[in-house]
C-alpha cells in the first residue's frame, strides 16, 4: 500500500517543523491558513488525511472543516483538529462539524501519532 | 546494545545531557530484554507443563517489560524531538519579530501557556518593556500596563535580578513560571507564563526542559536578530549615501 499523504494546516512554523519529524514516513502537503488549505487539496487530489489548527489568518480551522464537508471532492477525507481551543463547547463544534478526532495541544507526540497511524489505516475514501 | 552519542549532544546542558543518558540506558535495557527473549526462544523444549507455564510467564514479563521501555523510548525521543525542533526554529532566523513569534509559538503550542508576557530591560535599565504577550489586555494585577512591566510582582523582580528560573505556583503571584533571558551571564529580560490552558493542570517535569531551553536560547537568538537587523540597517543607510555621492 501507498504511504498515505497528510495535509498539515497550520499557522505556526515550528508546528510544521515538528510534524515533519514526527511524520517521516508520511508524504506530507502543508499549508498556513484554511484558504492555503483548499488551494492545497485541489493540487493534491490524493491526501488521506488533515491535520488542521482552529485559530489561523484568512480562514479559520471551523471555516475550513465546513467548507471541505460541503465539497464532494474533500468531505470524505477524515480531519483531526489539533488545536489550543480546549473547551467541551469546542471540542462538541469541531466533531458536530465533522472532524473524526479532536487534539488538544500541548500534545504528547505518541499520543497524536497513534491518531494518525490509527485513520490512515482505515480503508480510504 | 550500545548507542554512540555525537560528540555535540554530548557538550548540550546537563538536563539534555541527562535525557540522552536516560534514552541510552533505556535502550540498552531494551537490548538485553530482547536478548533474553531470544534466549528463551532457543532453549531446548520443556519437558513438563510446569515447565511450559514458568517459560510461558516468562516470556509474558520479558514482553510487558520490553512494552514498558518502548514507551519510555518513545516518550524520551518526543521530548527530545520537541527540544531539537524548538531550538533549530529559533535559531532559523535573523528577523527579530520571527524569532520573537517563535518564543510565543514554543510557549502556547509547547508549553500550553494562555497568557505570557516576554519582557526586556530597556537600554538604561530604568524599567522593562513588554515586547511580546498574549491574553494581558485586561490585566487585573496592573503589573502589566501601557507596554511596560511596572514591577511589583515578587517572583518576576526577583528572577530579573538574579537570573534564576522559578516554577509556581508562588504565594501574592499569579506567575506559573519566570524564565529568564540571558545573553553571556547578564540577565536582558524574562518570560512570564501567567496562565496556563484549562486542560493543562500544570507544567510537567519535562516542561522543566524546555524552560531552560528558552533561558538559555531565546534572548541570544533575539540578541544575534537584532543586531544582525540593525546592521542591515545602517549597511543599506551608507549605501544609499555612498550612491548620492557618486550622483552629485
Amino acid at each position: 500500500m501507498a504511504p498515505r499523504k497528510v495535509l498539515i494546516v497550520d499557522d505556526s512554523k515550528l508546528l510544521h517543523r515538528m510534524f515533519e519529524m514526527m511524520l517521516r514516513q508520511y508524504p506530507l502537503v502543508h499549508a498556513y491558513d484554511g484558504q492555503e488549505a483548499l488551494d492545497r487539496l485541489a493540487e493534491n487530489g490524493d491526501v488521506d488525511l488533515v491535520l488542521l489548527d482552529m485559530n489561523m489568518p484568512r480562514m479559520n480551522g471551523l471555516e475550513l472543516l465546513k467548507a471541505m464537508k460541503a465539497d464532494a471532492r474533500f468531505q470524505r477525507i477524515p480531519v483531526v483538529l489539533v488545536t489550543t481551543e480546549g473547551s467541551d463547547e469546542q471540542t462538541q463544534r469541531g466533531l458536530e462539524a465533522g472532524a473524526a478526532e479532536y487534539v488538544k495541544k500541548p500534545f504528547r507526540n505518541e499520543e497524536l501519532l497513534a491518531v494518525v497511524q490509527r485513520l490512515t489505516a482505515s480503508p480510504a475514501a | 546494545m550500545t548507542v554512540r552519542v555525537p560528540q555535540q549532544m554530548k557538550q548540550q546542558p546537563p538536563r539534555r545531557a541527562d535525557a540522552l543518558a536516560e534514552l541510552q540506558a533505556t535502550l540498552m535495557r531494551a537490548g538485553e530484554l530482547l536478548h533474553s527473549l531470544e534466549q528463551s526462544a532457543s532453549r531446548p523444549p520443556p519437558t513438563n507443563m510446569a515447565e511450559l507455564e514458568d517459560r510461558l510467564n516468562d516470556v509474558v514479563q520479558d514482553r510487558d517489560a520490553l512494552s514498558r521501555r518502548l514507551a519510555e523510548y518513545e516518550q524520551q525521543t518526543g521530548r527530545l524531538m520537541n527540544l531539537y525542533v524548538a531550538t533549530y526554529q529559533l535559531h532559523a532566523t535573523l528577523d527579530p519579530g520571527e524569532v520573537q513569534s517563535t518564543i510565543a509559538e514554543i510557549a502556547v503550542n509547547l508549553l500550553g501557556a494562555e497568557r505570557f508576557a516576554l519582557l526586556f530591560w530597556k537600554g538604561d535599565g530604568s524599567e522593562c518593556e513588554i515586547a511580546l504577550a498574549q491574553g494581558i489586555e485586561n490585566d487585573e494585577t496592573g503589573y502589566y500596563r501601557g507596554g511596560r512591566y511596572a514591577g511589583g510582582d515578587p517572583p518576576v523582580d526577583a528572577t530579573l535580578t538574579d537570573g534564576v528560573l522559578r516554577m509556581g505556583p508562588f504565594d501574592g503571584s499569579a506567575a506559573v513560571a519566570v524564565v529568564p533571558l540571558t545573553v553571556q551571564g547578564a540577565v536582558v529580560g524574562a518570560l512570564i507564563i501567567l496562565k496556563l490552558f484549562e486542560h493543562k493542570a500544570m507544567l510537567r517535569p519535562e516542561d522543566r526542559e524546555l524552560l531552560d531551553l528558552i533561558a538559555a536560547h531565546a534572548a541570544s537568538a533575539l540578541f544575534a536578530a537584532r543586531v544582525y537587523h540593525q546592521t542591515d540597517r545602517k549597511l543599506k543607510t551608507l549605501e544609499s549615501l555612498i550612491q548620492l555621492v557618486k550622483r552629485g
